[in-house]
């Protein structure tokens, strides 16, 4: 996008400019995580819930040092994504048919799902912190760590389901997100919505390591965000237009 | 039920409509019965066992009553959403006082961190025991006081919401709550306060299942969140249908 000369200094062209500075921590942060992932020992397969005590054990003093660098990568960087979400917030914020219940919803949402996002990776990297301590410890820092990973969707799910509401009632001429938007949100949020059963199912598709719990799961939520980056930066251009900011 | 999508407005002023408040403020009553089905009839956390018993004890309270954990606590981590939603209103309604939005956000900003202490922890370390329930007891034990404790015992995230809900109304001179709703959040304040000793008290009326750290906290909690309710729904009732969205 490019900003207009004579609407540079305007507050206006700096509203814009830090969205989209916001916006992209999806691509660049993205690119990191991607890296943590495929650099995890545990998520290409992801590991079995059903190892023994003793397997758990010695997979964290084998891969000690690949543990440590994929989980500090997203202990530093995993929340880094609040910026996009915020920057959601704020286009939720420019929807002028609604009173603005779901943004504020949203957001509520939005920092509860971080802090548990937050959490995951510190029992992961206290696990890996003593890989030479009691086995049934470090099961359970593990068994702690993968549920606290998958499971807990609830916060997600909610955003999602109120993005979805909010496209649906953005009814004026010129709505800030394509209407196809509301259903792929809601899409996510019920394509995540079975890998809260993560916490109880040891085998099978539901298992943290199973097809809807861990590949579906993280699947949605990564093609929700390369989507979301495209539809952001498309609604970003269509307000730096509006607002006289860029041509 | 009024359509005012329709109606044809100056774009100067659009108008909010409130059917979005009217489905976010539907959820929060749907949500909390679900929290107390979970919490009462489900997991067995309301009222929380007792802290004074041996290990083996509480290997078999987990055992017991896995199936029921299991059920309450996956249903809860999935729609944890809600209480983001819940929390989403007041502070939609709080902003609309005459006294600003820092309390609104303090409001927000306390919730949303008391989320994980306040209810999501106590299910990830229940989860976890019934997910191994051959685990070493001594975990069991752990896994049980750490729940427990995080679950009465976080207090300060409430606090701070309690406390800005309570200022706001009593400053708002827009009329959003009645004035006597503030005292009874001071009280909310008071029992969070008086919950200071379940860190240290194993029995008697200062532990996690005591007359008044939980019995008296719990049910004045249930007489504000009654209170909150019905003034959520009055105040939207009384919300303009022609209002604009909210900055």
């Amino acid at each position: 996008m490019q900003i207009l000369a004579e609407a540079e200094d305007l507050p206006k062209a700096a509203n814009i400019k830090t969205q989209l500075i916001s916006l992209w921590t999806v691509p660049v942060f993205g690119a990191i995580y991607v890296i943590a992932f495929v650099a995890f020992p545990g998520f290409l397969p992801p590991m079995s819930p059903n190892l023994s005590a003793d397997q758990v054990a010695a997979f964290y003093q084998e891969h000690t040092a690949a543990i440590r660098f994929s989980m500090v990568t997203y202990d530093l960087l995993g929340v880094m994504l609040i910026p996009f979400f915020m920057v959601i917030v704020v286009q939720m914020k420019r929807m002028p048919t609604q009173s603005h219940v779901f943004a504020y919803c949203y957001l509520t949402a939005a920092v509860s799902g971080a802090t548990v996002f937050a959490l995951a990776n510190i029992f992961y990297l206290v696990a890996a912190f003593r890989p030479e301590r009691n086995p049934e410890l470090t099961m359970l820092l593990n068994d702690m760590a993968w549920i606290t990973f998958i499971a807990p969707v609830g916060m997600i799910v909610g955003q999602n389901l109120l993005l979805g509401l909010a496209v649906y009632f953005d009814r004026g001429p010129n709505p800030v997100f394509p209407r196809w938007v509301g259903h792929f949100s809601v899409a996510t949020a019920l394509a995540m919505a079975p890998a809260a059963l993560a916490s109880i199912v040891k085998t099978g598709p539901l298992a943290w390591d199973g097809l809807l719990s861990f590949w579906l799961r993280n699947g949605a939520y990564a093609a929700f965000l390369i989507v979301m980056f495209f539809v952001v930066r498309g609604a970003l251009q269509r307000q730096a237009v509006e607002e006289g900011v860029a041509a | 039920m009024t359509d005012t999508v329709e109606v044809a407005s100056p774009p100067t002023t659009p108008k909010a409509g409130k059917r979005d408040v009217w489905i976010v403020f539907f959820i929060a009553p749907a949500f909390y019965t679900a929290f107390g089905v979970i919490f009462f009839a489900l997991t067995r956390t309301m009222p929380p066992p007792r802290p004074d018993i041996t290990t083996a004890q509480m290997v078999d309270f987990f055992v017991n009553h896995e199936t029921t954990i299991q059920i309450g606590f996956g249903l809860l981590i999935l729609i944890i959403g809600g209480a983001g939603i819940a929390n989403g209103i007041v502070m939609y309604h709080m902003k609309r006082m005459s006294t600003g939005s820092v309390l609104a956000y303090s409001y927000m900003g306390g919730m949303a961190v008391g989320a994980l202490p306040g209810c999501l922890l106590v299910a990830i370390c229940f989860l976890t025991a019934t997910f191994r329930p051959g685990r070493d007891p001594e975990l069991m034990a752990f896994l049980y006081d750490l729940g427990l404790l995080s679950y009465v015992g976080s207090l300060g995230c409430f606090s701070v919401a309690y406390f800005a809900f309570a200022i706001a109304i009593l400053y708002d001179r827009n009329e959003i709550f009645p004035k006597w709703l503030a005292y009874i959040s001071v009280w909310q304040i008071v029992t969070e306060i008086l919950a200071v000793p379940v860190f240290v008290s194993k029995a008697g009326p200062f532990a996690w299942n005591g007359s008044i750290a939980f019995w008296m906290g719990t049910v004045i909690f249930g007489i504000w969140l009654s209170c909150v309710i019905v003034f959520l729904k009055k105040a939207t009732e009384l919300e303009p249908v022609d209002s604009p969205p909210l900055d």
